[in-house]
């Protein structure tokens, strides 16, 4: 188990209201946080898309309305929203995984900022991608 | 951690919830991609996802993403709530309460795929 992780639990067992109090903590508190916020955004997500995706089995018309909505600017932004979510849960955990086999255990924080800048990077080229189709 | 003798350990539950996150880069990049970034249009039309999913490679492909998704995301949401401190009572309807909504989610999932092939 990672590290960052045995250290950040026992504060998390005074209740959620200690998961929002982000001062005085460092980089590696504030990515555990997200990563919970992001993981369980994704759960959320899945329900939705899973709900959704029944109109699938009332045929074309329902679907491909639904296609229509899903076009609109507000449906844009909750895609970057959930592209941002997908990114930073996906490479922070890598991050995770490695760190906690003992792969850069030294230079984790680079490790971190490498993997957020490709998550950016992917990030920017997923929104340009998005406005262009 | 506590709760050593509760079936499945911290440990073996850490691994599977690790495993499955690296294999759900895999899978569910290619989900985005496929039906996203590749799709005509971003987003693909009935008869679009029908004929996607009438390979047998990709119809599995899918399946094996909503069970190895709903796994890893059921044992998250579960290792959240216990950070809550859950009492040994609470914990029991937690477990129970994911088991059943992760097997709701793969059943449905698998009974709507079923529908599309
Ligand atoms: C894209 C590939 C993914 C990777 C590499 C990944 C990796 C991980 C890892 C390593 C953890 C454990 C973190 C820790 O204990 O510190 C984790 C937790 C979690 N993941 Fe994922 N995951 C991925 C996708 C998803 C998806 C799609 C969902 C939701 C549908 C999800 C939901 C969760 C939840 C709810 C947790 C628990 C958060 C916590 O304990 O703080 N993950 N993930
Ligand atoms: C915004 C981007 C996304 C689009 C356009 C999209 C679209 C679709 C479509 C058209 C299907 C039905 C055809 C198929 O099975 O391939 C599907 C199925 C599925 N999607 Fe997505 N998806 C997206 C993102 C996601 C994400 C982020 C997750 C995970 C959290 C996810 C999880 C699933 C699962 C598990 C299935 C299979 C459902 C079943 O078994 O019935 N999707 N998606």
């Amino acid at each position: 188990m990672s590290q960052q992780m045995s250290v950040s639990r026992p504060f998390l067992r005074r209740g959620w209201r200690a998961w929002f109090q982000v001062r005085g903590r460092h980089v590696g508190y504030i990515a555990f946080a997200l990563n919970r916020l992001t993981g369980l955004g994704l759960v959320l997500y899945l329900i939705l898309h899973l709900m959704v995706l029944s109109l699938l089995t009332r045929g074309p018309n329902a679907w491909d309305a639904f296609v229509r909505l899903a076009k609109s600017p507000l449906f844009l932004l909750l895609d970057g929203i959930l592209l941002f979510g997908i990114l930073f849960h996906g490479l922070n955990g890598v991050r995770v995984v490695l760190v906690s086999m003992g792969i850069g255990v030294r230079r984790h924080k680079e490790l971190f900022w490498a993997l957020m800048g490709l998550a950016a990077l992917l990030l920017l080229g997923g929104v340009w991608g998005m406005w262009h189709v | 951690m506590r709760g050593k003798a509760r079936g499945v350990s911290t440990t073996i539950r850490w691994l599977l919830q690790a495993a499955t996150g690296i294999l759900l880069l895999l899978l569910l990049g290619v989900h985005m991609v496929a039906n996203h970034f590749i799709a005509e249009g971003g987003i693909r039309t009935y008869d679009q996802v029908i004929a996607y999913l009438s390979h047998p490679v990709i119809w599995t492909w899918e399946a094996l993403f909503l069970i190895i998704v709903t796994f890893h995301a059921m044992l998250g949401v579960r290792s959240v709530l216990f950070d809550l401190g859950p009492s040994p009572e609470a914990e029991k309807k937690i477990n129970l309460g994911v088991a059943i909504g992760g097997i709701g989610a793969i059943v449905y999932g698998l009974w709507l795929l079923s529908q599309l092939r």
